[in-house]
């Protein structure tokens, strides 16, 4: 197997606030790395045998690559739009392959089973027909409705949410959401995930949001409930690679973000943490 | 494990640890299995894993005579076929949505699973009841040097002290681990449960430090 495409590619490898001079030691598709501030107080990412790494730092996070990314670092124009509250959820590793918590993320069907009374509630559960599209080269979905009992910890009830999914790299998505005390403006999400090994990862979840009241605990709060719900889930799936073989799992109408994440991952050779070949 | 020409039957669980309304992991030779009860008291045995997204079953909950995922609570009957798919209520789900299902048999007290087709049925334990079943870091093979027997067709039978024997049936699991089933007789008094109980954990602990300093064979 090739890793190539991914090799290229920008992953998150930590939060920028956190950073110190000792270091964190962590890891980058299977290699030990180790992400510093310097004595400039820039962020510094070192491989084991003390190759420096190429760094940017953007949305809280720190990142950095094994090879030699060709493009920018893709853009989040709304995190530079002012009134936004810029949050860094923290990190949650979840042994499962850094695919497979992306395809979660993009997946509303699971909502009512998963994080009842939060995202979901049964009898509302039907996924109405959205659209799916490849817009420059990144994977959208758009018009997804849902109900939701408490759809932000902003949301006092239940509403009727609207997402749209973007995907603009093999393991980053962005969610934009019903904003519920700005109807004209979309709360956005992120899931920048960190793939220490194919089936192993660090989920950094990241938020710009317009929400002036909550208390930042209780919006991470609110963020790793729903991470930790969603953990039990990925650790259980079998297998832990994300399969891009079309027989080994069956997708319906409610997963045509899924089946558009896998065929983009198969166009692009991006196969890091996935299964090609059904075993 | 019982083998004949076309099949085995393996003890994954006592009934009592099986109550209406709820599923658990059983493993047998075949791989891992999602065992669940319906509320009308009916068991089942399916594939550990949906194909929907490859969700183990045995995570899933349990309503009326149908088995949900988790995940996204497609339903399963004891057949194996899809009954449900939430995300869209209004569509029948197609015949080609199911799990693999194994069959199962429930006698004395006990779960037995079949690994192929056995011709025969379970092999009956009559005059004994099961006490409990424990799980041991270690393989069939170092519990029955620990416990000095070989485990025949119908596991091991073990003295307890001097008037007590008891029966344990063995089921290997994943991980060298294995799965112990301690019966003993109808007319035990509650001393000698509690003897057979305390002496079951003595042999787990036996045989997993055998097992922890390799001289298990």
């Amino acid at each position: 197997m090739t890793h190539n495409a991914m090799i290229d590619e920008w992953y998150p490898v930590g939060l920028f606030s956190k950073l110190d001079a000792a270091g964190r030691k962590t890891a980058l598709m299977g290699e030990p790395i180790d992400v510093a501030r310097d004595a400039e107080g820039n962020a510094k990412v070192t491989e084991g045998n003390g190759r420096p790494l190429p760094v940017r730092v953007r949305y809280g996070h720190v990142w950095s690559s094994l090879g030699a990314p060709q493009k920018a670092l893709f853009a989040i124009p709304e995190a530079d739009q002012a009134g936004r509250r810029f949050v860094d959820v923290g990190v949650v590793r979840v042994r499962c392959s850094p695919l497979r918590a992306v395809e979660n993320f993009l997946d509303i069907a699971h909502f009512p089973f998963v994080h009842t009374d939060i995202l979901g509630a049964e009898p509302h559960t039907e996924v109405q027909n959205y659209k799916v599209e490849i817009r420059d080269d990144e994977v959208w979905a758009t018009q997804v409705k849902f109900y939701q009992p408490q759809a932000a910890k902003s949301a006092s009830g239940g509403i009727t949410t609207e997402y749209m999914y973007r995907v603009p790299a093999p393991t980053c998505a962005v969610l934009y959401k019903t904003c519920p005390p700005r109807p004209s403006e979309w709360d956005v999400i992120t899931l920048f995930v960190q793939p220490l090994a194919e089936d192993l990862c660090d989920v950094w979840p990241w938020m710009a949001l317009f929400d002036d009241t909550t208390s930042l605990t209780d919006l991470i709060h609110f963020q790793q409930t729903i991470f930790l719900q969603d953990r039990s889930i990925l650790e259980n799936q079998i297998p832990r690679l994300l399969p891009l073989d079309p027989g080994m799992e069956i997708p319906t109408r409610a997963d045509l973000t899924s089946v558009a994440y896998r065929r983009w991952l198969k166009r692009h050779d991006y196969t890091y943490g996935a299964q090609l070949v059904a075993q | 494990m019982l083998p004949d020409t076309t099949g085995s039957w393996t003890p994954v669980a006592l009934s009592a640890d099986l109550p209406a309304g709820t599923v658990m992991p059983a493993w047998t030779p075949a791989g891992s299995n999602a065992l669940w009860r319906s509320d009308s008291g009916r068991t089942a045995a399916s594939a550990d894993r949906c194909p929907h997204r490859g969700m183990r079953l045995s995570h899933g909950f349990v309503r009326g005579e149908a088995l949900s995922c988790i995940y996204h609570g497609w339903s399963y009957a004891r057949a194996g076929n899809c009954l449900r798919i939430p995300a869209h209520p209004g569509l029948a789900p197609p015949e080609t949505i199911r799990v693999a299902t194994q069959r199962v048999e429930e006698s004395d007290g006990l779960i037995w699973v079949a690994v192929g087709e056995p011709a025969a049925a379970p092999p009956r334990l009559e005059g004994l009841v099961p006490l409990r079943s424990l799980t041991a870091h270690a393989s069939v093979a170092a519990l029955e040097t620990a416990a000095g027997a070989t485990a025949g067709p119908e596991g091991i039978v073990w003295k307890v002290q001097a008037s007590q024997t008891i029966r344990l049936l063995l089921a290997a699991q994943e991980d060298d681990q294995t799965l112990i089933h301690v019966l003993l007789r109808d007319n035990s008094s509650p001393a000698q449960r509690i003897a057979a109980s305390r002496a079951a954990e003595t042999l787990r602990r036996a045989a997993e430090a055998l097992q922890a300093k390799g001289i298990a064979p």
